[in-house]
């Protein structure tokens, strides 16, 4: 047999996502992010039979297929007035939590804490603890994390036979009835996670640690001998440490689609959450109902057929348009809400749906790289607590039905839009029926608000504007950026392109714009 | 024999030329049939249920494709540790580089044996993103290994299970 000598690659599949920034002086003065794939699902559902979204849209993402699953089934029962039992919304948010726990605990264990372990920061007092920790394949939160969210996401498999890409919610319900032996399973799983997310991750027991409700209190808290040492207190005192709280602001407006639809309460106007939805305005500091009627998409920047300004997802298009070597860089849209550039993701989701110890450190030093990543773990205790929620009502309602068909006569043409909370913010899917078939199909995911690229005013996405003004210290190996990216847990593998010196000031033959992978 | 986990995992991209070599010999297999108790997974591009399909078995093989040096089609086999991390952190698309990694740590952290592996490979004509169909050499390279396999197969059956 022939020898090869290159390394058998494996992440071949080029990168979704490009980051290129411009550096000054070490300092980042411009940033395009740009979503290198048509994604194409919109105009795959166009003329289908509308159930056929139960089973296309999960596969839109592989890691929140069920937060696909549950916006397209939302916008249906929105659009047939589709009344939904309360154990078929018990069931739909224990899996949509189950799959926020895996990507929670991944993305932060994972993907998250390894940049932490870099060689740069071989001198910091907490880099021998961090190492023990977060390191690959060797640290203890490392390999734990890889065992439970494997384990976690058998709740899904429980109630949808399979994950990811599962198609078991329908309008008007789940496929599957709860039954002791599931719930117990279930229960099962829980317990194991919410003891080692206890001993492991936070330190203390669930309720001491969601009671904490001011940053003085926590920031006491997390020189305890318990919380200090366990996963997050390593992280928190380490990036507070290192001033990575202050890294990679942003937009100071956020968005939130609400977490968990309310089980009793479901129904028009459809607003009745567990966690409430919102529009956080940076500028006022006030939380404003949420009106997905000023949702806006942009194109002036993205490689799709050109229209005027912005347009609602009930009139928007998804009709791809390459055109290289314009201004035109990605084959995302630009969200906007209310003409505002908006982030989301698990800090939006708490801030907005009333965390007390999250508002308060947002209020005393702004967002950032931490506080995002702070907010995704703190997240984790709020799915535990209504994951054995949805499980307790579960079992006192047994007998009730989990799926009741649309009435004859009521799927009629019209529209509706499912909003939900995926484990990385806002999505939201918006469909218009017309003679049976979907003639319409509109899709804004959470990395579509925060990656946007540049609107039809020329403003700049939310990570676009987070990366300005920071500072690399080591152009081969931007770490900075690494972190500051991954802080808003991107659904995209990253390729960051860097253009050395100001743009029309790098000197004839001068190396050419490199390619360069964050985690390099 | 009983209660013995064996599993034939095939990874790649249908969608990527010749790095649809795993899930085409994965077709193959699947339509003749695999012996006993062999199991076939078709994993894909998904690193971490990769893992998962691997943690627990006794004995594993894993089909992919390896990145183009000059000979396409040649077959390799390949021992886990000579198949190297992959340079970048794909995240949720995890390499084999990744996959093997983490497969030796769960089961050290878990003071379990890992599962017995081989690993072939056929090399791509080259990295060709968006286009259906193996390119002349590396389909040619699907009968050979669909006969090195079923030898594995039986040769890693036969074998004693690690105690």
């Amino acid at each position: 047999m022939a020898r090869i000598e290159l390394n058998v690659d494996l992440n071949r599949v080029e990168g979704d996502l490009a980051v290129k920034v411009v550096l000054e002086d070490g300092v980042v003065r411009e940033a395009h992010t740009a979503g290198t794939m048509y994604r194409g699902f919109e105009q795959i559902l166009v003329g289908r039979t509308p159930r056929d979204a139960m089973v296309i849209t999960p596969r839109v993402c592989g890691i929140c297929g069920t937060a696909h699953l549950y916006a397209a089934v939302l916008a249906l029962e929105q659009a047939w007035g589709t009344p939904v039992p309360p154990n078929a919304t018990r069931i739909r948010n224990l899996c949509l939590i189950a799959e926020g726990l895996q990507n929670d605990l991944r993305q932060t264990f994972l993907f998250f804490a390894a940049d932490l372990c870099h060689a740069r920061y071989a001198g910091h007092p907490l880099h021998a603890a961090v190492l023990a920790a977060f390191e690959p394949f060797k640290g203890t939160i490392y390999r734990e994390s890889l065992a439970i969210t494997r384990r976690v996401l058998e709740i899904v498999a429980h109630f949808g036979g399979q994950w990811p890409h599962s198609s078991y919610m329908l309008p008007g319900g789940v496929v599957t009835a709860p039954d002791t032996r599931r719930l117990i399973a279930c229960r099962a799983i829980l317990d194991e996670f919410q003891r080692w997310y206890e001993t492991q991750v936070i330190g203390a027991p669930l309720h001491d640690w969601l009671a904490l409700d001011t940053a003085e209190r926590y920031l006491e808290w997390t020189e305890r001998p318990g919380p200090a040492t366990a996963a997050l207190g390593l992280i928190t005192r380490f990036m507070r440490s290192q001033g990575l709280h202050r890294l990679g602001v942003g937009t100071p407006h956020m968005i939130s689609f609400g977490a968990w639809c309310d089980p009793e309460r479901w129904g028009p106007p459809y607003d009745a959450h567990l966690l409430r939805s919102g529009f956080y305005d940076g500028d006022s500091r006030q939380v404003l109902p949420l009106q997905q009627e000023h949702i806006r998409e942009h194109v002036r920047h993205s490689w799709f057929k050109p229209y005027p300004g912005g347009r609602h997802p009930f009139d928007g298009e998804t009709v791809p348009d390459y055109q290289p070597g314009t201004d035109r860089y990605s084959w995302a849209k630009a969200p906007r809400y209310e003409g505002r550039v908006v982030q989301t993701g698990p800090l939006a989701e708490l801030l907005i749906g009333g965390d007390a110890l999250v508002r308060d450190l947002h209020d005393r030093e702004g967002g950032g790289a931490w506080l995002r990543q702070f907010a995704r773990v703190r997240r984790v205790g709020y799915e535990l607590l209504h994951a054995r929620r949805m499980l307790d009502e579960l079992g006192t309602h047994l007998k009730a039905p989990h799926f009741e068909p649309p009435a004859p006569g009521t799927e009629t043409d019209g529209q509706g839009c499912g909003l939900v909370m995926a484990a990385r913010g806002a999505l939201g899917h918006w469909v218009q029926l017309k003679d049976g078939l979907v003639q319409r199909y509109q899709i804004i995911t959470p990395t579509a608000w925060n990656a946007s690229p540049r609107d039809s005013d020329g403003r700049p996405g939310h990570w676009e504007s987070s990366l300005v003004g920071l500072a690399v210290q080591d152009p081969n190996d931007p770490v900075e950026i690494g972190l500051a990216i991954r802080s808003h847990d991107p659904c995209l593998v990253c390729t960051v392109h860097f253009v050395e010196g100001a743009q029309g000031t790098t000197p004839a033959g001068a190396t050419p714009p490199r390619p360069f992978r964050i985690g390099a | 024999m009983h209660g013995r986990r064996l599993a034939l995992l095939c990874l790649g991209n249908d969608l990527h030329g010749d790095d649809g070599f795993g899930p085409a010999v994965g077709r193959r297999l699947a339509a003749q049939g695999l012996p006993e108790p062999w199991q076939l997974v078709q994993a894909g591009t998904r690193g971490m249920e990769a893992l998962a399909a691997l943690q627990g078995c006794d004995a594993a093989i894993v089909v992919d494709a390896a990145a183009p040096a000059g000979q396409p089609g040649c077959l390799r086999h390949w021992r886990p540790e000579e198949i190297a991390l992959e340079s970048a952190a794909a995240d949720h698309g995890m390499g084999l580089g990744w996959v093997l990694r983490a497969l030796q740590s769960v089961h050290a952290a878990a003071a379990t044996q890992a599962p017995r592996l081989r690993i072939l490979t056929a090399e791509m004509s080259e990295l060709s993103a968006f286009r259906l169909g193996l390119s002349v050499p590396v389909q040619a390279a699907v009968p050979g290994a669909m006969a090195q396999l079923q030898r594995w197969m039986q040769e890693m059956q036969d074998e004693p299970a690690a105690c």
